[in-house]
């Protein structure tokens, strides 16, 4: 008991003082947690060595960046879509043609396959105005496939041989192609992306998401413009998706495939978002580091992964409806909790002598 | 002349096949307020137990659709009991599932189909039942299975029309998807009844499985394109009423049919999506515009 307890004190300190100092960093300059991220991610690369790991940590960006979007318009403005890997097989299709067929560097087929997959967003949020919960997810549903059916009935797009000969993308002389290299393109973008998710979801647009899905109808009540707020949030996650797909598609060996746009990477999308946990900030990140990594550790029993899949998210969904992220966020509050009760029952011995002594802390604990 | 009069009876064949697994999903939808999301590979596994009832037994096509329909009945209580409880317990009476009966729905889904496909493999599975020569109508040959869906679907929902209209456990059933505090006031096995709509969803999934197996071949992943356009169908009727589901399942059967005969035949699959999302755009209710429930 007195070691459990003492392991829970030390955990609580551990997360306070991670807090603490956060919130110094940020009064330095408010960027500068994220400049630490990315000082600290940046030697990855050197540090996994073996070239494959390297490719994996690439495709945990890609990944990262496909969740948080997700996460944006599921967990945080309660639309259930799951054609979200329609959209990313767009973004990654349009930056593909752009780049092989009118020969467009990357970085102009970039910000056309975004915009082209923000339009697309658009055409997916459009049903959302109307539609809710199942009807909504089916619509999705139908779109996301319908993205995948057409691609591979369509010869322009290389149906079902696939895309080939996506050049890597360069600048000047540079060019990203391998994955080492190019792991200094895609993890930039992926703290942007998450730092951008932050800012979003913690402002008043990320709120005015949280109202709408909390209940439309009081939303509306309280002055948020519901349509334009789902709307904003599928354009958003669209852009995400956008961003992943083109970079997925630029990346060595630059070759696209309908099948690596099925219903199994869907599930895994919305399992890595499910897992981490719906609507938590973190969850997104969380969920696409845990379920890459588990994905690539049991490749030998692929025949079982989708079973794997299923079962995790249906017991997910049952036992751990907040996710991973949810967890977490109980865990520290517990903590807190606890601290805040031992903290009071330790002054009322003293007698309220320590008065001023451990004050800090309870009040964002409250 | 010929050649529309071949596609329309292809369509609506298949589209009465759609039409029974949407009149699961709507039976479903009807008692338990949620869609069923895995509903599409219960119908597959329906597919493959005909099949394997007929390997292991011998025994006809009839009573192979019959046992599928069963074993896929008993198979669909199961998953209800051992895993959707929670969820349709949660919230209050048996309703309010929301997103997370979706998302359960899916991964539920995926881990059939990794079941089938360990069982069965990835392999297209042809019947193994053979009709005789077709029928000739004039200059078009029909296949006679065409003529035992026909036969088949209808007397299914003649049976299942009559369960619920005319039997005390048929009026049990409406009663719960009516409202279910009240059902449970009146003496009404509540649980019970839900398992038991499940277990009708799920046959009727399986029968259709049967049905169409021997017009195409058998295989893991013809679930999934199953359940958008059974739900499709289901929507194009009017979701929650159950001859509008065999309705609208005719209905996306010969719209897909006609647009895949007469404009470009590779994106098949499309048309019903296409005719899914109008519908809902201009007309959620349906073609028989009952009202739609917004709870799940």
């Amino acid at each position: 008991m007195a070691e459990r307890a003492a392991g829970q004190a030390a955990s609580l300190r551990f997360v306070d003082s991670v807090e603490r100092s956060l919130a110094r960093l940020r009064e330095i300059h408010p960027l500068m947690p994220w400049v630490i991220a990315a000082l600290v991610l940046a030697p990855l690369p050197w540090l996994l060595g073996n070239t494959y790991h390297v490719y994996l940590a690439n495709f945990i960006c890609i990944m990262i960046l496909l969740s948080v979007g997700l996460n944006i318009v599921k967990g945080f403005c309660g639309q259930v879509t799951v054609g979200h890997v329609g959209l990313y097989a767009i973004g990654a299709y349009t930056a593909a043609v752009m780049s092989v067929n009118f020969g467009t560097p990357f970085w102009i087929s970039l910000p056309i396959a975004v915009g082209v997959t923000l339009l697309a967003g658009m055409v997916v949020g459009t049903p959302s105005f109307r539609l809710e919960g199942a009807y909504l997810a089916l619509v999705t549903l139908g779109l996301g496939e319908s993205v995948r059916l057409f691609i591979s009935a369509t010869e322009y797009l290389g149906a079902t041989n696939g895309f080939s000969g996506v050049p890597a993308p360069r600048i000047g002389e540079f060019r990203f192609d391998t994955y080492q290299k190019y792991y200094y393109l895609v993890m930039p973008v992926m703290l942007l992306g998450v730092f951008f998710s932050f800012q979003i979801l913690r402002s008043r647009l990320g709120r005015a998401f949280m109202a709408v899905r909390e209940d439309p109808v009081a939303a509306a009540a309280s002055g948020v413009n519901v349509r334009r707020h789902k709307m904003i949030a599928f354009m958003i996650s669209a852009a995400y998706a956008g961003f992943a797909g083109a970079l997925y598609a630029h990346m060595i060996p630059g070759y696209l495939n309908p099948r690596n746009f099925t219903v199994i990477e869907m599930v895994t999308l919305l399992l890595m978002v499910v897992l981490g946990g719906l609507g938590h900030i973190w969850g997104g990140i969380i969920g696409a580091i845990i379920v890459t990594i588990v994905y690539d550790i049991t490749k030998d029993y692929y025949h079982y992964s989708l079973l794997m899949f299923g079962m995790v998210i249906v017991l997910t969904v049952l036992f751990m409806p907040k996710g991973i992220g949810g967890i977490i966020d109980r865990f520290i509050a517990t903590r807190r909790f606890i601290a805040i009760r031992e903290r009071e029952a330790a002054r009322a011995r003293a007698g309220g002598a320590a008065s001023g002594a451990g004050e800090r802390g309870s009040g964002d604990a409250a | 002349m010929d050649l529309l009069l071949d596609f329309v009876i292809v369509g609506v064949s298949i589209g009465i096949v759609y039409g029974l697994v949407a009149l699961g999903i709507s039976l479903i939808f009807s008692g338990l307020d949620i869609v069923h999301f895995a509903h599409g590979e219960l119908y597959m596994i329906g597919s493959f137990l005909g099949i394997a009832v007929i390997s292991f037994t011998g025994v006809p096509y009839f009573w192979a659709l019959i046992g599928a329909m069963i074993i896929t009945g008993v198979l669909g209580v199961v998953v209800e009991r051992v895993f959707y409880r929670r969820l349709t317990r949660g919230g209050g009476g048996y309703t309010v599932a929301g997103m997370g009966m979706i998302i359960c729905g899916f991964g539920m889904s995926v881990a059939l189909q990794n079941v089938a496909y360990l069982l069965w493999g990835a392999a297209p599975h042809p019947y193994p039942v053979s009709f005789g020569m077709p029928i000739f109508l004039g200059n078009i040959a029909l296949p006679k299975s065409y003529l035992y869906i026909l036969i088949c679907a209808l007397v299914l929902m003649t049976v299942l029309h009559t369960f619920l209209t005319r039997t005390k456990l048929g009026l049990a059933v409406r009663a719960v998807a009516y409202n279910k505090d009240t059902s449970y006031l009146m003496g009404v096995n509540v649980p019970v009844m839900i398992s038991l709509i499940f277990g009708v969803a799920c046959a009727m999934a399986a029968a259709a499985g049967v049905l169409i197996g021997p017009i195409n071949y058998v295989q893991i992943e013809m679930g999934y394109l199953m359940l958008l356009k059974a739900f499709a169908a289901a929507v194009v009727g009017g979701f929650g009423s159950l001859p509008g589901a065999l309705l609208g399942g005719i209905l996306v059967g010969l719209f897909e049919t006609l647009c895949a005969g007469y404009l470009i035949a590779s994106y098949k699959d499309i048309y019903a999506f296409l005719l899914l999302i109008v519908v809902l755009m201009v007309r959620p209710t349906g073609l028989l515009g009952i009202l739609v429930k917004v709870k799940a």
